[in-house]
């Protein structure tokens, strides 16, 4: 871990020069430029939104469409950030094989691109609460803490997929369908307060509900995903409850990721 | 301290493809029920090597294609690690390997120095203060605002190569990048590297497949055969020796090629010898002696006032000699079918020692080629003297006189 950050400091220009390249790649011969990025959350939300219409989900008393909104921004975040770090290391090849630096660089990178791209997000989610005459009070200072959490837990899945992904090139094919499994199993089209309702509140599995309840929270998103709608559209502080048995999994895995990455990392230049 | 120490490098890569997630699942599944593990077969690309490479060195790797010279600068460079054994390097490591590796093409040129400066690990304050330096040596002010995609190929390594040597690290690891770019640029190149070896007093590792390129710019060369150092010493020295397994090699690849082969629709060569003064064949002349030739050929059509071109070359195709019957005013008559024999001579043959071979081509009254062969026969050139005691830079011994007053 005190490695990992002396590294992301003496590497910030390269993080910092890598990761404006992308964008500037990804987006220069584009007439719309960056507005792409925020394309899918707003198209997400208006399709959620439209299948609300004649679904039905309890959200309470703050507007569906900003809800959805309030979700899809820590998601897409994670999901892009995610998938992104895990072909990191095998798209940039030509460098692998030419030049040394520490190669978690290459995650990172993706994550920096990503968080440019949130930012812009950001502005949408401002517009949606205008529109909705949501104020936000204090706990919005939460924000950036949850913010890097959620790198955190991208970071996770990056360091060990894209170790093995240079052995196995499985493991990108598989992710973009584990992560939409994992969407719906995070509180992104409904609430946590309907899993809560349904769960605790209802006992709707029997004898089963309270551990089937620990294993959604299991999911880190879970808690990200409320406690960001909390601070920003509630105005209440993070439910902790929600957020522990995520953060015990990430502790776990992400120095054991990290430490993977490590190893592997030596041999990256002869098999990639 | 040495700035470069290298001990016991092992390299081995496995052969083959590497196996799939079934078959390493597979394989982890045997290797826990005590069975057999099929291993693959594996190929050592480094075998036990060790040197010491001091501050201030310039050195010249060479060898054959697959000795391992490319590996040995991926571990220098801390791309690869090592099988075994174990490499230090005390200082910053420049690598040069193939130009313009984080040469983005949607980016433009300028884009790309700062980009590249980064890669390399160069602050952006020296890059910022360099910038100008930069863009005047790769001679692209023109295009330094145009995406690299529209750059041709010289333009994108001179770009690669302005940067790279903007660098100040301790070591400089270059990979055949001199061999880029047009004549003048290369010239340009060639005294960059100069400057960098000669007043800045860096260590260099110059990997090349021009000998003569090696031998000029290093002090001293390591060559590599087989994963392993065959020499080590100083350059002039290991270069000789490369080209007398060069040659060799070369010598036995063609000389067991039957002449009898060598033919057009016109000219056919059945039989080429070197003799000596009776007529004996050999294969070793000394240098300032006569060069004799006796070629018997086949003429398939005839030929009407033909010129006959006899010359000789070096193994890697620098012409060295050539006569020709109609400059030698030699009465030429019309070829008709049937068999001819050659005796050709060169009054005298200069040349340093070394292995050089013979060609011939045949022309008709209009200067068009009928027939045109190269390596067609090897032979040796041996000093009168002890070739130690020549001074090595020469290629042609000319009898020479001294006098020295006070």
């Amino acid at each position: 871990m005190i490695t990992i950050c002396k590294n992301i400091y003496q590497y910030r220009e390269l993080i910092q020069a890598l990761a404006w390249k992308n964008i500037i790649v990804r987006y220069k011969q584009a007439y719309l430029g960056i507005l792409w990025a925020v394309l899918k959350p707003v198209m997400l939300m208006t399709i959620f939104t439209v299948v609300r219409s004649f679904v039905g989900i309890e959200t309470g008393d703050i507007p569906y469409p900003v809800l959805t909104f309030a979700a899809l921004l820590p998601w897409i975040f994670f999901q892009e950030s995610a998938s992104e770090g895990v072909n990191s290391v095998t798209s940039n090849t030509a460098l692998i094989k030419k030049i040394y630096f520490p190669r978690e660089v290459f995650p990172l990178t993706a994550m920096m691109t990503k968080t440019v791209e949130l930012t812009i997000s950001f502005f949408i989610l401002a517009v949606l609460m205008w529109h909705y005459q949501i104020v936000p009070n204090i706990y919005i200072l939460w924000v950036p803490v949850i913010i890097f959490y959620t790198m955190l837990v991208a970071l996770t899945i990056s360091f060990f997929g894209a170790a093995l992904n240079v052995y196995y090139r499985d493991v990108a094919q598989a992710l973009p369908v584990a992560l939409s499994l994992m969407m719906y199993g995070s509180p992104v089209m409904y609430p946590l307060s309907l899993v809560h309702k349904t769960l605790i509140e209802e006992q709707a599995a029997g004898e089963w509900s309270n551990t089937l309840y620990t294993l959604y929270t299991l999911n880190p998103l879970a808690g990200i995903i409320e406690s960001f709608q909390s601070v920003v559209l509630k105005g209440i502080p993070p439910d902790f409850e929600v957020m522990y048995p995520g953060m015990i999994l990430v502790a776990i895995f992400l120095p054991i990721s990290y430490l993977f990455f490590k190893r592997a990392e030596n041999w990256f230049a002869d098999v990639i | 301290m040495s700035i470069i120490e290298v001990k016991h490098l092992t390299k081995e890569y496995q052969l083959g493809h590497r196996g799939s997630l079934k078959e390493t699942a597979l394989n982890a599944l045997r290797r826990m029920s005590f069975q057999k593990v099929k291993v693959r077969e594996r190929f050592k690309a480094l075998d036990d090597v060790s040197f010491t490479i001091e501050e201030g060195e310039v050195v010249g790797i060479i060898g054959h294609n697959g000795a391992g010279k490319s590996t040995l600068l991926k571990h220098l460079a801390n791309i690869s690690k090592p099988t075994k054994g174990r490499v230090s390097v005390n200082g910053s490591v420049a690598p040069l390997i193939e130009v313009g590796a984080g040469v983005n093409p949607e980016l433009t040129g300028r884009e790309n120095i700062f980009l590249n400066g980064a890669i390399l690990g160069i602050p952006k304050k020296i890059i910022n203060r360099q910038l100008d330096e930069i863009i005047e040596f790769s001679e692209l002010e023109q295009f330094i605002d145009t995406p690299v995609k529209r750059y041709s190929s010289g333009m994108t390594v001179k770009l690669g190569f302005s940067i790279a040597t903007s660098m100040d690290a301790d070591i400089l690891i270059i990979d055949e990048v001199l061999a880029v770019g047009d004549l003048a640029f290369q010239r340009k190149c060639f005294d960059r590297m100069a400057s960098l070896i000669d007043k800045q007093n860096k260590t260099v590792l110059l990997v090349s497949h021009n000998i003569r390129q090696v031998a000029r710019m290093c002090t001293r060369t390591l060559l590599f055969d087989h994963g392993k150092i065959l020499m080590d010493g100083k350059s002039v020295d290991v270069c000789n020796k490369f080209y007398e397994i060069e040659n060799q090699l070369i010598s036995e690849n063609i000389n067991k090629k039957s002449v009898a082969e060598i033919e057009s629709d016109t000219v056919k060569i059945n039989d080429i010898t070197i003799v000596s003064e009776s007529g004996a064949p050999i294969d070793t002349i000394t240098t300032g002696e006569p060069l004799r030739i006796n070629i018997n050929i086949n003429i398939l059509k005839p030929i009407n006032k033909p010129e006959i071109v006899i010359g000789t070359h070096t193994t890697d195709f620098v012409y060295l000699t050539a006569s020709s019957t109609d400059a030698c005013n030699y009465k030429l008559g019309d070829l008709n079918k049937g068999g001819y024999k050659i005796n050709f001579e060169h009054l005298y043959y200069p040349l340093k020692p070394g292995v050089y071979a013979v060609r011939i081509a045949f022309f008709d009254q209009n200067r068009n080629v009928l027939f045109s062969g190269e390596n067609l026969i090897f032979f040796t050139v041996e000093n009168k003297a002890l070739e130690s005691k020549e001074p090595p830079s020469r290629i042609i011994n000319i009898p020479s006189k001294w006098d020295v007053n006070g």
